[in-house]
């Protein structure tokens, strides 16, 4: 296991690119249920992005632990699935029961999209991939976080274009989904252009 | 329920599946799954064959339950049951065809969290006998697995001249620039929002017209 | 019986426990082939690598049969990497060479053979490169062109070029459009490569 130094470059490192050249929207699918729902409005892109950034971290994190202290441990690799599905499912859960106690506000303007971040394919597919990726807990912390901020970056630009494309004329079967994804595809295309801005 | 309205629920419910209340492009869920494998046929194959095994199955086995469920719990046993059939997919894919596991890699374990499978069991399954469900379940799955396979075909015969592999008479030769765009992300975008627009509007022209409503 | 409230827990517990004893009892099942598909995986590489049947497609049970037979386990001489003897004496050494690729993880072998420099062949076992891109570095075409290249034991071991260049010794052509996989894979190489010349002594000497 290399240092405490080489992990931190390498959880920045794999930070940015999570974010930039291997976004996990827009270059590895994940989390397009909500994306393609929820990204009408730029208000509602930003709640629900950083509902999604903080519950990635943390359940990473969580499934970190319970992964290699004690699944591997105990030899049931394969219940991951049904056990990280479990953590998220009560972790928003338990966010969701804190916000509405400690801030009404928040959960006003948040509450209605924590149900929506369970199924977020996206945090789950974090968590496994993090697992196939062999990440330490040090380069989880920046995978998770890239991973969190991409996702946010992806839905936040997609709601802008998507809100002044409001007032243009889209043909019918274009409208909703089509157009949604022909931005998704001409964005995804612009973020390839960020490969090789870290050649470590 | 006189055989024949058995048979009339059932066509409905394969209609509505396949065609009126398809899962791309009218409900528009579950698509982050599949979207990545569809750069080659066969693994889009393999992962609609799982997708439909365990949406047919997940929605049989809640609708089996249905009526020992308690209402408070039903997400749970939901989540439970769907995992269960994804975890056996998983698990015999890596035992019995390990390169196919290496190339699906993360994204079989992330038909639990494809909407498609948590929507039907809920929406269909907790609250129809079993037959209805494993048909409905079944249905739905496969008019997602036929849009996605018309994604995978055209990307793997301009992307790489090859379907399943083998090389293609016209798009392997000399004379077709292979599009590198189709292998890529932004190319199954672009598929889908095309495959989107050529389904929507024939829906909205068939809808107007009336002949299928 | 379904509004008593224990019922909810009870039900849970009941069914958590019998699908959870459904799994368990596939994993266990399974738990054995999955362990030996990924060290077959492991195992071919090392056979093709070290060129020990060329020519031939061998099925699983042959590979494992003559890894079985003809591969050693590293020692602290052989610096981690796998080797085969003839003779008593060293014939070749294989070197897992593992790192990250464009996409993910890219894991492989590579066979070198007694005089440390001259590579018997390459193969990998894990990539999830771009298909008909960086995938194609698991094509023979490209991985014939290392069978008899001499490495460098001055600066990279090995150098993947643009296709089209000259080339000079220990060079090799990157997949035609696969700028970042190739780049990745030069750098993991070598970083292995270059380590494992390092502890064999073989480092710095003359080209």
């Amino acid at each position: 296991m290399e240092g405490i130094a080489a992990q931190s470059w390498q959880a920045f490192v794999v930070c940015i690119s999570a974010v930039f050249t291997q976004n996990v929207l827009l270059s590895y699918f994940l989390g397009m249920c909500s994306f393609l729902a929820v990204s009408r409005q730029v208000k509602a892109a930003m709640g629900l992005g950083a509902a999604v950034t903080f519950v990635m971290v943390s359940t990473c994190l969580l499934n970190w632990i319970i992964y290699y202290h004690v699944l591997v441990p105990m030899g049931l690799e394969y219940f991951r699935l049904i056990i990280f599905i479990i953590v998220i499912a009560a972790f928003v859960q338990f966010v969701e029961m804190v916000i509405e106690r400690y801030s009404p506000v928040l959960y006003q303007t948040l509450g209605i999209f924590l149900p929506l971040i369970t199924v977020n394919c996206a945090i789950l597919g974090a968590g496994l991939f993090m697992l196939i990726r062999q990440y330490s807990f040090i380069v989880t912390i920046g995978y998770s976080l890239g991973s969190g901020l991409g996702w946010w970056l992806a839905i936040l630009a997609m709601a802008g274009i998507r809100q002044k494309l409001a007032v243009s004329r889209i043909p019918a079967g274009l409208q909703g989904p089509g157009i949604a994804l022909l931005i998704a595809g001409m964005m995804a295309l612009g973020f390839i252009g960020f490969t090789g801005v870290l050649a470590g | 329920m006189s055989p024949r309205t058995k048979q009339n629920r059932s066509m409905k419910l394969i209609q509505d599946g396949l065609w009126r209340n398809n899962p791309i492009f009218v409900q528009v869920l579950g698509i982050c799954s599949t979207l990545a494998v569809t750069n080659l046929v066969l693994n889009t194959v393999v992962m609609c064959v799982a997708l439909v095994w365990t949406v047919a199955m997940s929605s049989l086995t809640v609708s089996l339950l249905r009526n020992y469920t308690p209402r408070n719990v039903r997400m749970m046993v939901e989540t439970l049951i769907i995992a269960f059939y994804v975890i056996l997919v998983d698990q015999g894919l890596k035992a019995y065809w390990p390169e196919m596991s290496e190339n699906l890699g993360a994204y079989v374990g992330l038909i639990i969290t494809n909407c498609i499978v948590m929507g039907r069991t809920e929406a269909y399954g907790m609250n129809n006998p079993p037959a209805g469900a494993f048909i409905d379940g079944a249905f739905n799955a496969l008019g997602y697995s036929f849009v996605l396979l018309i994604i995978a075909i055209v990307r793997e015969a301009l992307g790489m001249g090859t379907l399943l592999g083998y090389q293609l008479p016209f798009f392997s030769s000399q004379y077709w620039d292979k599009w590198i765009i189709m292998v890529m992300p932004p190319g199954a975008f672009f598929m889908l929002a095309m495959v989107t627009w050529m389904f929507k509007s024939m829906q909205i022209r068939l809808g107007s017209q009336g002949v299928k409503k | 019986m379904k509004d008593k409230p224990w019922y909810p827990v009870l039900y849970m517990f009941i069914v958590t426990a019998a699908f959870s004893s459904v799994v368990i009892g596939v994993g266990a099942v399974t738990h054995d082939r999955v362990l030996a598909n990924e060290r077959l995986a492991f195992e071919k590489s090392v056979v093709y690598a070290l060129a020990l049947a060329p020519g031939r497609r061998l099925g699983n049970s042959e590979i494992h049969e003559m890894f079985a037979r003809r591969v050693k386990e590293p020692t602290n001489a052989t610096a981690g990497a796998y080797y085969i003897e003839e003779g008593g004496q060293i014939a070749a050494y294989a070197i897992p060479i593992e790192g990250r690729g464009f996409w993910d993880q890219i894991k492989g072998v590579v066979g070198v053979g007694a005089d440390m420099r001259t590579v018997t062949g390459i193969y990998f076992y894990q990539q999830h490169e771009t298909p008909g891109l960086g995938a194609e570095i698991t094509r023979h075409e490209f991985r014939d062109q290392f069978t008899g290249l001499r490495l460098s034991t001055i600066g990279k071991a090995v150098n993947i070029r643009r296709p089209g260049t000259t080339l000079g010794p220990g060079e090799v052509h990157a997949v035609t459009g696969a700028t970042q996989t190739s780049t990745r894979l030069e750098l993991l190489m070598n970083e292995d490569l270059e380590d494992w010349q390092q502890r064999m002594g073989v480092r710095g000497g003359e080209q």
